[in-house]
């Protein structure tokens, strides 16, 4: 998946936030929660924890706690 | 069985072969008179949230994105084809004038962090003043770093529009989204001003170097699709 960046958001110790990962964040604000709407008729199941795990911890706090949900994510691998 | 919509344009220009939307799925058109919707046959009752098919809902969209500016539908609609025609033929003419906004547009997206404390230090506390006292002045500090900090996104707000609004055709400006997000915009801005809005944006950040932008896109208009009343999603942010 090509970038829609073009800036990449840097943390206070100048390190990048993986660019790749905050391109997907981006990619799941617009297509999750934003769009056309039918009522009634979006029926999803949600079952993939990893997403969900950046989905709403990223979208919910910002984009800044990216860095921390990286860190995070890292330390558990 | 239900089709899984992406998207919906005007016209139906041909799409890769090799596309393949949810699950999988070949991606065709529905031609519906005034409107073509590209959809993919799916055999289940729910849409995994995943990020292997968010992806593909998005790469469905951005293929078109590529020939033409299309009405994005959002994640997880599933909907028989009569029922599609019938929505499509109730809502024709709403849709038809938010295809004729998007026409030849692309969306550019801004989010804005900044990290100040917003509490109110003016008040400062009193060492001699009771537990009930300095309760009720803590909660006053914040508050009034609340309303500073409300007062400074809508100022922000007006500033970001006043240096690139002569190449936005519409905009989304949601102040103080999240605790620490201050300002989420979405500008709807001509493809060929692109440029144009891209150089005004960066003077723009060089001029606050105290704020953190976030800036991306080109995008498909998924901020400004939408025809009904604003609908929360399931995660409980819209």
């Amino acid at each position: 998946m090509s970038s829609p960046f073009d800036q990449i958001i840097v943390n206070e110790g100048g390190e990048q936030i993986d660019e790749l990962e905050l391109s997907l964040l981006e990619t799941l604000d617009h297509v999750l929660n934003r769009g056309l709407v039918i009522a009634g008729e979006i029926t999803i199941s949600v079952a993939d924890i990893d997403l969900i795990f950046l989905g709403l911890n990223v979208l919910l706090s910002s984009v800044e706690t990216a860095n921390e949900v990286l860190r995070h994510r890292e330390t558990k691998l | 069985m239900k089709v899984y919509i992406y998207c919906l344009t005007e016209g139906t220009d041909a799409l890769p072969n090799s596309l393949r939307g949810i699950a999988g799925a070949a991606v065709r058109w529905i031609d519906t008179g005034c409107f073509s919707s590209v959809v993919s046959d799916f055999a289940g009752e729910a849409v995994l949230v995943n990020r292997e098919n968010a992806l593909a809902h998005a790469a469905v969209v951005q293929s078109v994105f590529k020939q033409t500016t299309p009405l994005p539908f959002r994640f997880g609609t599933l909907v028989t084809e009569p029922k599609l025609n019938s929505y499509l033929t109730a809502r024709r003419e709403t849709l038809q004038r938010k295809l004729e906004q998007v026409r030849g547009c692309v969306e550019m997206s801004v989010k804005i962090v900044w990290n100040r404390n917003w509490t109110d230090e003016s008040l400062h506390k009193d060492v001699q003043e009771k537990p009930g006292t300095a309760f009720l002045h803590e909660k006053r500090r914040q508050l009034m770093g609340s309303e500073a900090r409300a007062a400074e996104a809508r100022r922000i707000a007006v500033w970001l529009e006043d240096k690139t609004g002569e190449m936005v055709r519409e905009k989304r400006i949601d102040t103080n989204p999240t605790e620490k997000l201050l300002l989420a915009a979405a500008y709807l801005v001509e493809r060929g001003a692109v440029e144009q809005y891209r150089v005004r944006l960066k003077e723009a950040r060089e001029e606050k170097p105290e704020l953190h932008f976030l800036v991306s896109g080109p995008w498909p208009p998924y901020s400004f699709a939408n025809i009904d009343l604003e609908f929360k999603s399931q995660f409980g942010v819209s």
